[in-house]
């Protein structure tokens, strides 16, 4: 009842705000921001009850929908989900708080916003692939709206256009591999309780595994901007307005590494053997180049979009190591990176309302007139190279530590792209952004001011300190789960054992 | 009893955090806030060091911070004399520098910010100190890098502090980058992170590290380059001057360029194995030289001596309303009467002069170098000894042109000695400079690294020990530091401007411009960096996101254009054209 | 004269051909809305008759739900087709070839 309760009260929330006129801009916002909250607050309410190390999924509800087809609506949570659901509830209301700046059009924002919001954290509940890509594509289009409408820059159709193509053609991808999945098993049913059990006693054929693992690895590997197929990813945060990027860069993009986590591993051992080596080149070129490429960047989102890929890699390279320490790192990661995207993007934004421009060149010395802002940009950014005390770190040497085993070379390649080249970034954009001699075209800019300005900020910055002085909240709930996964994914299939005896 | 670690560690951390949150536009307070947690870490030191007498074990010291498979790091504290004797130079000799502070930067407007970065920074030394682990190490380690950029970078509108901070931070960074491919491989050969463990691990199997001893010794001490500055990792040293003089005293002296050779010190039971000395060796001399107490002997000393000149300098610039060149100096010797005293027991120490404490720690590393040493080796010996002459020689300059002599411009006029709150820790530390050295520290840190020579003496015989046990390393040191004084008295006696780089030409302007390693690392950077991500963002650009991405979208459109001229928007061409294919449809089938 | 099955799909294959006819070849949008009531309505004869024949009620019950629907789709089509010539001032279909207003 609980995750169905956060799951619709966004939902609802967005229906309700049907009913109210668009000039009732207060209402529309204070409703919204209400429904966020409390959605957050449940979220940690869920986060702290959950148990770990309990094999069932928890806070289980089922519908039965289409039972012909064995689809029903199941959620649940276990320990790989429900530290996402927390991000997504958190960054949610993180990015409603800062939607003040939004000025035309309120109304249809908030319902966008709160679709997105009830949409994501459906993804990460469901237990029923059909709908896990059902809420997926209703958190994914509200994006594509809000970028074309809301948008900035000259190069907000373009933006939305090749985001738009992008992530239908990836999601469209998947679908065909969830697809082929559902026919191949023969479980007739998407529910992931179901087709475990089934799989468990008839796994697919290797045949078909090494064809359906790509099609779910890459299909989702676009929604996450995997190298190569990561140009719109910059472009599109660049373009979108401060709540959808927040929302789409540290949400959205997740689903995509969860299915993979949850759905491509454990059930295609066979693909894993055979694409694994190949994922790890890709993530470097997600750490090396994407953060070669950041170094160039002369637009704060841009490089921000950037170093948001070059973190994605660290995810993948857990992936790859398909070790214990590897994924759950990843997970943490993925958790992690949720706060500190939202937290770029929402930092990055007050400062394009405050000097109406990103070029870095332009900026400056910003510090002593925002000191608030100015503080966060530098925590930000220093949770971005790594810095430990915040989740990040805490993800990356998890990543590090265990794909050390498998894949050496990778983690070192991985630990100059995240410590150096990262840190070489990272700092230019602080020094070109806050410090240095301030330009007299900001005397007039100003700080986040009052509470509910800085609240949003608080919110992120405690969550990622939070969870990267006591990691054992995320790890201990992770790890159980991931070792499962592990098991599985690492498993020989008895079919092709069957067939060389 | 096992509270007090916890104690000294997080009290500094609650006045970053408090003066932070709460106090920031009370300075006063702030500043208070920052002075009494270091203090009362100082105290608790103390009592710990009462108490346990320097080791210290229970179970109440470390807490699980995170474990997943066979990944396990401790939140734990390891209290042994090496880091009781780190606890007392931290917390002391820099609570003497955040005293110092209150005096010097009593003018600055943003004197909270100051305070709670320098609380920061006694947090992330304390526990760079007391890690049980080593990825707990490393996590203080990066903190301690954090939070000298903020300090560096302390007056952040000027470009070059901005440029400072970020330089040092980036170099930091490549030393980090080995420590933790370092502690990734320890781990991986040894199975732990522990200190303790890894101890066992080793004593059970003295071979388990294999062929990747010396990868891992040199990983490590990577990160020891990085932070000690040496070389080829030095370069953002004397650019760390940018920040306020306290925080060189601080970054040189007390902490941060020690926590170097005390994080060597602590994995030196891993870098004890044939073979990866000689490396070693030429880079850290003494702890390569496998004389690990002598090295933390030294760093003690050192601390005392080395903040105290900052922090004289500190006193000067202060009372010269921020001149910073010695050749506008001379003649403070009578306007800046305490200063000048410190200041001349700080550069005797340094120089080795006996009986200060400088000899005596100096002396142990050249003992152990010298023919009759436990590691002869006459290469650093000699090496040691010119480094000592040299080192008698700038201090003595220093001091000639900027105390003694005639005052070389009006500013010195109005100057005035610093208030007390800047004077004392000066006199505290002077004190120190000059007692250290027969204090016993050498023989408490010998015994901790199993020195059996290492005996207790009385007073008076520590003072002539050196002259006892390895009277060659004594007199070489005595006559390096004389040489070095006199020719410095020789050349700046009486000068008025530097005779020095008329005589050396193109050295010393290479000298100047620090033999170019800016420039050599600005080029390598260029070259390598800024190269390839030129070249990456110009596939990027041209190859992914032109050929490729605007190649598929402009098929696709071209595609689409054609097609559009069939949309003529008639309604009736549609339906006709959807009857005509009905029929079509219906003469197939019903063919 | 026995009238047959045969006799009632006829005259529906001439309504519809007819209302086809309109379809086509009219220009106003109005006419041709109307000739589509009428091919809708040739289909419904077509049902009904084939009901009748085959002694089975479906067809019949299919009808209403046909006239029943039609008149909801009547009612909010011509609403869109004086919309449409309210703001274009025609009804002509030759001037409508644009989605936009």
């Amino acid at each position: 009842m609980l995750l169905t309760t956060l799951i619709f009260l966004p939902l609802l929330t967005a229906l309700l705000l049907v009913l109210i006129p668009a000039n009732f801009r207060f209402v529309l916002r204070a409703l919204s921001l209400l429904a966020t909250f409390v959605t957050m607050v449940l979220a940690v309410v869920l986060f702290a009850k959950f148990q770990p190390g309990v094999a069932d999924y928890q806070f289980t509800a089922q519908a039965s929908w289409l039972p012909a087809l064995g689809i029903s609506y199941h959620v649940g949570v276990d320990g790989l989900n429900v530290a996402l659901v927390l991000m997504a509830a958190i960054v949610g209301f993180a990015a409603t708080c800062v939607s003040w700046e939004i000025k035309t059009g309120e109304k249809l924002f908030y319902i966008l916003l709160l679709l997105i919001i009830g949409g994501i954290i459906g993804a990460f509940a469901s237990l029923d692939l059909f709908f896990f890509y059902f809420f997926n594509e209703l958190a994914l289009v509200p994006v594509f709206i809000m970028i074309g409408v809301w948008g900035r820059g000259p190069d907000k159709n373009y933006a939305t256009f090749q985001i738009t193509l992008y992530l239908s053609l990836g999601a469209f991808l998947a679908l065909f591999g969830l697809i082929a999945l559902y026919v191949q098993s023969g479980a007739n049913s998407l529910d992931l309780v179901v087709l475990k059990q089934h799989l468990a006693q008839k796994p697919l054929e290797a045949g078909s595994q090494k064809l359906i693992f790509p099609m779910l690895l890459f299909g989702f590997g676009v929604l996450v901007g995997l190298v190569p197929f990561h140009t719109w990813a910059p472009l599109g945060y660049g373009s979108a307005p401060t709540a959808t990027a927040m929302m789409h860069a540290g949400v959205l993009k997740k689903a995509g590494l969860y299915a993979i986590i949850r759905v491509a591993l454990p059930f295609m051992p066979q693909g894993v053997a055979e694409w694994m080596p190949i994922l790890a080149w890709l993530c470097l070129g997600n750490i090396l180049y994407c953060g070669w490429l950041a170094m160039r960047q002369k637009d704060l989102n841009l490089l921000i979009g950037y170093s948001s890929l070059a973190h994605m890699g660290f995810v993948f390279l857990g992936i790859a190591s398909v070790s214990l320490i590897g994924i759950t790192g990843a997970v943490v990661i993925m958790v992690a990176h949720g706060l500190l995207a939202a937290l770029s993007f929402a930092l990055s934004g007050w400062l394009y309302n405050q000097t109406g421009t990103l070029e870095m060149a332009k900026l400056g010395g910003l510090m002593r007139k925002m000191p608030f802002v100015g503080m966060a940009l530098v925590i930000c950014f220093m949770a971005g190279c790594g810095l430990p005390g915040f989740g990040n770190f805490v993800g990356e040497a998890l990543v590090m530590f265990g794909a050390w085993k498998s894949l050496p070379w990778f983690v070192v390649a991985a630990a100059w792209g995240g410590l150096v080249i990262g840190g070489i970034y990272m700092l230019r954009a602080i020094r070109s952004v806050v410090h240095g001699p301030q330009p007299d075209a900001w005397s007039g800019v100003s700080d986040a001011g009052n509470i509910w300005r800085k609240l949003p900020f608080a919110v992120l910055i405690a969550a990622l300190i939070i969870f990267g002085c006591f990691p054992k909240l995320l790890t201990e709930r992770i790890k159980p789960n991931v070792a499962e996964i592990v098991e599985a994914a690492a498993a020989k299939a008895p079919a092709k054992v069957a067939v060389t005896k | 009893m096992s509270l007090l670690p916890w104690l000294i560690l997080f009290l500094p951390l609650a006045g970053a955090v408090g003066i932070t949150l709460f106090t920031q536009r009370d300075r006063d307070l702030s500043a208070k806030i920052s002075i009494a947690a270091v203090w009362l870490s100082f105290f608790f030191s103390g009592l710990l060091c009462l108490f346990t007498s320097g080791t210290f074990k229970d179970a109440g010291l470390s807490a699980e911070w995170l474990t997943v498979g066979d990944l396990v790091v401790d939140f734990g504290f390891i209290i042994d004399p090496l880091s009781s004797l780190m606890l007392f130079i931290v917390t002391g000799v820099g609570g003497l520098i955040h005293i110092y502070s209150y005096g010097y930067m009593h003018e600055d407007r943003a004197v909270s910010r100051f305070f709670a970065s320098l609380s920061l920074f006694t947090f992330a030394m304390l526990g760079v100190v007391l890690a049980n682990n080593l990825l707990m190490m490393f996590i203080f380690w990066e903190l301690v890098g954090v939070s000298s950029y903020l300090l560096i970078g302390f007056w952040y509108e000027k470009e070059s502090a901005a440029d400072a901070a970020k330089k040092a931070f980036i170099t930091n960074r490549l030393g980090d980058f080995g420590f933790i491919l370092g502690i990734i491989l320890v781990w991986a050969t040894l199975g732990g992170l522990n200190f303790s463990v890894l101890k066992e691990t080793l004593a059970k199997n003295p071979g388990a590290m294999g062929g990747l001893a010396t990868a891992a010794g040199l990983l490590l001490f990577c990160g020891a380059m990085g932070k000690s500055a040496q070389f080829p990792l030095h370069v953002w040293l004397p650019d760390a001057m940018e920040g306020p003089t306290p925080v060189s005293a601080l970054i040189h002296a007390a902490t941060m360029v020690a926590a170097g050779v005390y994080m060597l010190c602590r994995v030196f039971f891993l870098l004890d194995v044939p073979g990866s000395h000689a490396q070693l060796g030429y880079m850290v001399m003494a702890v390569g030289l496998a004389a690990p107490g002598a090295a933390m002997f030294h760093l003690a000393t050192h601390a005392f001596f080395k903040a105290l000149l900052f922090l004289g300098a500190g006193s000067v610039i202060h009372a010269l309303h921020h001149e910073q060149d010695i050749w506008k100096m001379g003649g403070l010797k009578s306007k800046l009467p305490t200063t000048y005293r410190t200041f001349l027991i700080g550069t005797l120490a340094l120089c080795g002069v006996p009986p200060l404490s400088g000899f005596y720690s100096k002396d142990g590393i050249l003992a152990a170098a010298s023919p009759s040493g436990s590691h002869p080796n006459p290469f650093l010996f000699i090496l040691v000894v010119g480094v000592a002459a040299l080192t008698a020689f700038y201090m003595a300059r220093l001091f000639l042109v900027a105390f003694l002599g005639k005052a070389k411009d009006h500013c010195v006029d109005h100057a005035h000695e610093s208030p007390g709150v800047m004077i004392w820790p000066l006199r505290i530390l002077g004190t120190l400079s000059v007692i250290a050295g027969f204090m016993g520290l050498e023989q408490m840190l010998g015994r901790f690294f199993g020195d059996e020579h290492a005996h207790s003496l009385g007073y008076i015989a520590q003072l002539f020990a050196p002259f006892g046990h390895a009277p060659l390393a004594a007199f070489f040191g005595l006559f390096a530091t004389v040489l070095g004084f006199s020719v410095a008295y020789a050349l700046y006696a009486n000068a008025s401007t530097d005779p020095l780089p008329a005589k050396l030409g193109f050295l010393a302007r290479a000298m100047r411009d620090r033999f170019y390693f800016d420039e050599i690392y600005t080029g390598l950077i260029r070259l390598t960096h800024e190269a390839i991500s030129y070249v990456a963002s110009w596939i990027d650009r041209w190859l992914v996101a032109g050929l490729v991405v605007r190649g598929t979208h402009g098929t696709t459109e071209l595609f689409g254009r054609a097609l559009r001229l069939v949309q003529t928007g008639n309604l009736q061409t549609y339906a006709f054209l959807l009857v005509l294919g009905v029929a079509l449809l219906l003469f197939i089938i019903l063919k | 004269m026995h009238v047959g099955l045969e006799h009632y799909l006829v005259v529906s294959a001439l309504l519809f051909s007819l209302g086809l006819l309109g379809v086509l070849a009219r220009r106003n949008v109005l006419v041709m809305y109307m000739s589509l009531e009428l091919m809708l309505n040739a289909a419904n004869l077509a049902l009904v008759a084939f009901s009748r024949f085959n002694n089975n009620l479906n067809g019949q019950v299919m009808v209403f739900f046909i006239i029943t629907v039609a008149a909801a789709e009547v009612s909010v089509g011509l609403a869109l087709i004086v919309a449409l010539y309210r703001k274009r001032q025609t009804a002509h279909v030759e001037d409508l070839t644009a989605m936009k207003l």
